[in-house]
């Protein structure tokens, strides 16, 4: 059987990617992606645990996550069309995007 | 059955004021003859009253009633009463205000006839006044004596700024009416407040402010001395405020921006006399300490000696009575001071000494108060005759006067017997009760204190003076060559001015001779039970001794040199105004350019004195507080809030709104925190 | 739980303000009508309060939030102190709602707000329970919040914002004293029950130490509100940005709840405290009577110096109750009574000068008696009134009380600090005298329009009438008043 920090690290790993990602890209797909990949992270996370104790919560969890995850992308998506139509670009420093802080 | 209702006496005029003030517009002259009504029904009520008290069983001791006001608590309770005090004094007194003033205001019918409309204010401050005037008359105790005081301080406030929008220039109070009317009130308010401050120490020894409690010898016995006498001298603080006394002197000659008619009430009937009055009614606590009545009879020789030199030199016919007005006061309080000094001796040494003191003593509270009603008579009199010659020339500069006796005989000669009784001319009113004050400050100055004897010789001299500057007056106004005014003079005045002044010039010849018809009695004081009246006529003996002591003559013969001097500088016809501004005494004075004429004219700078004080004390340091408080105080609140809100924009700026640089602090903060729990977890030695 | 008259005096005025809120549009005219007779009614039950009832009758509780430990009542009561300032808000209210009557803008909103102050100011002065009685204290400062800022003058959200955040400060720290008081009496007897009753009894026996500290919390919560030097900046801005109705209530009874909590609050409840504060408090009275005083001298703005004359008067209150003497007290509650009456006539005869003749400054008046005789009137009886002229009330808020000061530096051996007192008194005529010949005075002035200058209108003739004539009815007869306060003060004194 394959030990549990396998798992664990492969999902640290894809965690901190996602994380670095999310906050240095500039562009807000690869944001959104990266947001992906720390969920996914999660997911292999929940998984893994529920394997090991031998509890389905764990993957019940996961359905339920990917779930919300695609709403969240479509919700996000459709901000980011919007932004696009206005700007022609997805750019996250762009000026007059930046105006809507505050 | 007439002295139950001595409050009517006060409240008649009251109502007049009230009925005036409302309805006054709409009956003829405006209020005038409602006014008359009212202080003609005192007048009544005060006869009534007074015949009376003094054919009474209960005389000579005071019929007093009062009702409960209030009470302030205290480990003894301090009760404060509402009533009225009849005695002599009382008597007198409300006798000869409601007298005058019935009389000015028939006058004012004449004098005030074209003003219009605005006659209803002046009937109705007028009533309110002489309300305020019998109300401190009848009043039963201090607390309500003082309220009338400042009663009469808002009327004589109202009335001296009467004609305020006449005129404008400036703030000078000297030509301003109502900076003048001001000067008055803040002046005389500086006395009250120190009165009001005389008396707390009276209602904290005697825990009452009722005449019947403060004059009774026990209890004057009982109380601490130290704080009698400080109480006193404050309440002659008072006195010194409202009777125009040095140093508070200097409103009295700039409140002639009022009406002629107003400046008589002020200074006949009312006002003015209720200082002299306080000192009169409040004797039997004076008496206490010598040194008080040193004090006093100081201050009312120095003030009857400076006022008569500022009269000297003045052009304005109401500005020399006005000053005559405050150097006869001074000559009252002179009496009052110098005679309870003598008492107040004769008290400490006891025994057989101390009353035969005590007995010389109580001449001067008559010599006082008797000069005080003979003074109210010629006054009035003499204010009335000036009133009635600005009412004909419309000035009131001297100057442009001059041989009026033609024009208006009446007057010319009721105010000649006016300056005869005030200069002191024998068995004039003003000769008999002036030197006998005279004769008590030479007794005190023998008695006593040698400093009697230098008021003594201010007092000689300001007699001379007197003479002097009254007769001045009288032949600038009404002998020599016609000024331009004089020419265009409307003749004598109506009825309704010369009729009172013919009643009161009679008063003024002969008011001086009802002490022989026992007015001495109804004001003698008993300085063993300290009430007033009771005492046997003395008056023939006073006379007769007036003529056997030689410095009565020097007064007589200094007084027609005064009479002699005015008429060789002032009597004579000259040319044109110029000379006679100067008018031969030019040579004396530089023409007009001597030190001593323009400290006369300057009124020994007390003006400048008083503006210095008021500005400096006042404005300069209202300004100073005004700075701190907008600067300092204030912009401490700002400067508390300004950081507040500057420090919330500069915190603000943290929230850059970059979600990124956000969760790089969440994450941050993740991080720390779950190396701080490994931490803890391997402190606590839980791995 | 049961019901009594006063809860009306809270309900009637509630009522009122809502159907007020609701004649808007069309109905703007009727707005007047509808507050005018709903603060009516409500004064008519203060005067029937006042001389009818037996006040010991009409105590009401009902219970608001009850656990084991913890009671807090909605509990009412009157007595000798709380009757007379039930008396002056009522009056004033609609007082108020009678001068402003002309008001265009929104009349619906302006007199909807003096109602809620009513309401506010009613419940401050009848509360029996602490928290009660924070909760109306703050619902006071919402009306006149919005008072100043919808119909005030050109800085108006300025003295608007400052107005309630420094008095809304002040009874923060108020709310730690009541809070302290609370835990306190816990400790003390195991329950917490924030009525007066039970803390006002329990407080009196707390250690000196707890006392001194919480009394300064208190105090300064109250003094704030008087206000009291150098607490008081708000008050001028304020003032000179409120609208006149606005000023009127405020000076004329919000300011006395300032003075109300000191004697209600920290006399009653903490002796010690007061005995040890004794001095500031004469400190801070002295300082706010003099300092106000002078400050009015320089004020050119004639609403700017009725506010600073308020602080110099209140500054006597504060002298009154520092004498810590029945008769102090006595007096100081007298003062604050005359000086509702008395302030509302100056406030009113301020703030139409800046209606009838289109400034308040005073250099650019003057000569104004001959145009205006009646507001002329009116002014002098106010401003005469105000500096203590016997025979009308405000002399009786001042001679006695001056006395009762002399009384307690006479046995304390300080007799100096009377001269401060006497300087106030000639620097108030002076302020009153000066301001008043430069108004009235000398000859018309040529820096306004004279032609739109006009003279006092009957609705406001007739709030300013009835003022003076109650000024000269206390003025004559101040046992009218002292009667209902002495009751009190005797109580009072028990507790030093």
């Amino acid at each position: 059987m394959i030990p549990i920090e396998f798992f664990l690290l492969l999902g640290g790993i894809l965690f901190i990617i996602g994380a670095y990602g999310a906050l240095t890209k500039s562009n807000a797909i690869l944001v959104l992606m990266c947001i992906e990949l720390m969920l996914n992270a999660a997911n292999i996370n929940f998984v893994a645990f529920g394997a090991f104790n031998g509890d389905v919560m764990g993957q019940a969890f996961v359905v339920m996550t990917i779930s919300v995850a695609a709403a969240e992308v479509a919700v996000g998506i459709a901000i980011l069309l919007n932004a696009y139509k206005v700007r022609k670009t997805t750019e996250l420093d762009d000026k007059q995007l930046q105006t809507m802080r505050w | 059955m007439f002295i139950e209702y001595t409050w009517l006496v006060p409240l008649l005029p009251m109502l007049c004021f009230i009925i005036i003030g409302f309805l006054g517009r709409k009956t003829p002259e405006k209020g005038g003859y409602i006014a008359i009504a009212g202080a003609a029904g005192s007048f009544l009520m005060a006869v009534l009253i007074s015949y009376e008290y003094l054919t009474g069983d209960a005389y000579p001791d005071p019929v007093s009633s009062s009702i409960q006001w209030f009470i302030i608590p205290g480990n003894e309770d301090y009760v404060l009463n509402l009533g009225y005090y009849v005695d002599g004094l009382t008597c007198v007194m409300m006798l000869f205000s409601s007298a005058i003033s019935t009389l000015i205001f028939i006058y004012s019918i004449g004098y005030m006839g074209d003003q219009g409309p605005r006659k209803t204010r002046y009937y109705a401050e007028v009533s309110l006044f002489l309300t305020g005037m019998l109300g401190l008359i009848v009043s039963s105790n201090f607390l309500e004596m003082f309220i009338f005081w400042e009663v009469m301080g808002l009327c004589s406030y109202l009335l001296i700024g009467f004609w305020s929008f006449r005129h404008p220039e400036g703030d000078d109070a000297s030509v301003n009416a109502a900076s003048a009317a001001k000067k008055a009130f803040l002046v005389t308010r500086m006395g009250d407040v120190c009165l009001m401050a005389g008396l707390f120490i009276l209602l904290g020894e005697f825990h009452s402010l009722d005449y019947t409690t403060l004059f009774d010898p026990d209890n004057i016995a009982a109380v601490n001395s130290d704080n009698l006498t400080l109480a006193m001298l404050l309440v002659f603080g008072g006195v010194i405020g409202k009777s125009a006394q040095f140093p508070l002197h200097d409103w009295l000659p700039d409140a002639m921006a009022g009406p002629t008619t107003v400046s008589s009430l002020i200074h006949a009937a009312t006002m003015v006399k209720a200082g002299v009055y306080l000192v009169a009614r409040g004797w039997p606590l004076f008496i206490q300490n010598p040194d008080v009545m040193l004090f006093v009879g100081i201050i009312g020789g120095i003030t009857a000696f400076l006022a008569a030199t500022m009269a000297l030199n003045n052009m304005n016919i109401k500005k020399v009575l006005a000053y005559s007005t405050i150097s006869q006061l001074g000559y009252m309080i002179l009496g009052l001071g110098a005679g309870g000094y003598l008492v107040a001796l004769g008290i400490q040494m006891g025994g057989e000494e101390g009353a035969v003191l005590m007995a010389a003593g109580t001449a001067g509270f008559f010599a006082g108060c008797f000069h005080m009603v003979n003074h109210a008579f010629f006054k009035a009199l003499l204010f009335m005759c000036s009133g009635s010659v600005i009412h004909a020339c419309h000035t009131e500069d001297m100057r442009l006067m001059g041989g009026l006796h033609k024009h208006m005989k009446i007057t010319s000669t009721a105010m000649l017997l006016g300056s005869l009784s005030i200069a002191g001319f024998p068995l004039f009113s003003g000769f008999w009760s002036k030197d006998l004050v005279l004769e008590i400050a030479m007794d005190a100055g023998n008695d006593g204190t040698v400093w009697f004897t230098v008021l003594w010789v201010l007092a000689v001299v300001t007699a001379f003076m007197t003479a002097f500057y009254m007769f001045r007056m009288w032949f600038m106004t009404f002998m020599g060559s016609e000024g331009h005014n004089a020419q265009h003079c409307h003749g004598e005045s109506p009825k309704s001015m010369t009729v009172p002044l013919m009643i009161l010039a009679v008063f003024a010849v002969g008011s001086g001779f009802l002490a022989l018809f026992g007015l001495d009695g109804i004001l003698s004081f008993d300085p063993i039970t300290y009430l007033v009246g009771g005492g046997h006529t003395e008056g023939f003996e006073y006379f007769s001794e007036l003529f056997t002591n030689p410095y009565t003559w020097l007064t007589i013969v200094l007084a027609l040199g005064g009479i002699g001097i005015a008429y060789v500088m002032y009597g004579k016809k000259s040319e044109d105004v110029e000379s006679k501004t100067f008018a031969l005494a030019g040579k004396f004075n530089k023409n007009g350019n001597a030190w001593l004429y323009k400290a006369l004219t300057k009124r020994w700078w007390f003006p400048d004195l008083y503006n210095q004080i008021s500005w400096k004390l006042g404005y300069g340091v209202a300004k100073g507080v005004n700075y701190v408080d907008r600067q300092v105080i204030d912009g401490t609140v700002n400067a508390l809030s300004s950081s507040v809100v500057g420090g919330g924009d500069v915190l603000s700026k943290v929230q850059t709104g970059h979600v990124q640089s956000y969760s790089s602090v969440v994450l941050l903060g993740i991080s720390v925190l779950s190396v701080l729990l490994l931490i803890i977890a391997m402190v606590m030695g839980g791995i | 739980m049961e019901f009594s008259i006063l809860a009306l005096l809270l309900i009637i005025p509630l009522i009122g303000a809502i159907a007020t809120l609701c004649c808007g549009g069309e109905r703007q005219k009727a707005a007047k009508y509808v507050a005018g007779a709903f603060s009516g009614v409500t004064l008519a039950l203060a005067l029937y309060i006042m001389f009818l009832c037996d006040f010991g009758d009409l105590d009401m509780t009902i219970s608001w939030i009850e656990t084991e430990v913890l009671t807090i009542n909605f509990a009412l009561h009157v007595d000798g102190l709380s009757i007379l300032m039930v008396f002056l808000t009522a009056l004033l209210s609609l007082l108020v709602i009678v001068f402003s009557a002309a008001e265009k803008d929104r009349p619906q909103y302006f007199h909807a707000l003096v109602l809620a102050m009513e309401v506010g100011l009613m419940g401050v002065y009848l509360a029996s329970d602490y928290f009660l009685f924070y909760v109306m204290w703050e619902l006071t400062l919402i009306p006149m919040y919005f008072m100043i800022s919808w119909y005030g003058g050109p800085r108006r959200h300025y003295a608007a914002i400052k107005f309630f955040i420094y008095t809304h400060v002040a009874s923060l720290v108020m709310l730690i004293g009541i809070f302290a008081m609370g835990f306190e009496a816990l400790s003390m007897t195991g329950t917490m029950d924030f009525s007066f009753a039970f803390i006002n009894t329990v407080m009196p026996f707390a250690d000196e130490s707890f006392q001194i500290l919480v009394f300064a919390l208190l105090f300064f919560g109250f003094m704030v509100k008087m206000p009291s030097v150098p607490f008081h900046t708000w008050l001028p801005d304020a003032h000179v940005e409120a609208p006149t109705g606005g000023s009127v209530l405020l000076a004329g009874v919000m300011l006395k709840m300032g003075s109300y909590g000191i004697i209600r609050v920290c006399l009653e409840a903490l002796p010690e405290g007061a005995e040890y504060w004794q001095w500031v408090i004469i400190a801070i009275g002295l300082l706010s009577m003099v300092y106000g005083a002078y400050a009015c001298i320089a004020q050119s703005d004639l609403k700017k110096m009725v506010a600073f004359s308020s602080i110099s008067h209140m500054g006597m209150v504060m002298l009154g109750i520092g004498c810590l003497s029945e008769a102090g007290v006595m007096f100081a509650i007298f003062q604050m009574f005359a000086h509702g009456l008395i302030t509302g006539v100056l406030f009113m005869v301020a703030g139409m000068a800046g209606h009838n003749f289109g400034t308040r400054e005073i250099p650019l008046l003057g000569g104004m008696a001959g145009k205006v005789p009646i507001y002329a009137t009116f002014m002098m009886i106010g401003w005469m009134a105000s500096l203590g002229l016997p025979g009308l009330v405000g002399f009786w808020g001042e001679f006695p009380l001056v006395f009762a000061f002399y009384d307690f530096i006479q046995s304390e051996g300080m007799l100096w600090l009377i001269v401060f007192c006497l300087l106030n008194l000639m620097l108030t005529a002076g302020y009153y005298l000066w301001s008043m010949q430069r108004v009235l005075f000398g000859v018309e002035t040529t820096k306004i329009d004279m032609a739109h200058v006009h003279d006092v209108s009957k609705t406001e003739g007739i709030a300013m009438a009835v003022l003076v004539g109650l000024i000269a009815l206390f003025g004559v007869w101040p046992a009218l008043a002292l009667d209902y306060i002495g009751d009190y003060t005797s109580l009072l004194m028990g507790v030093f």
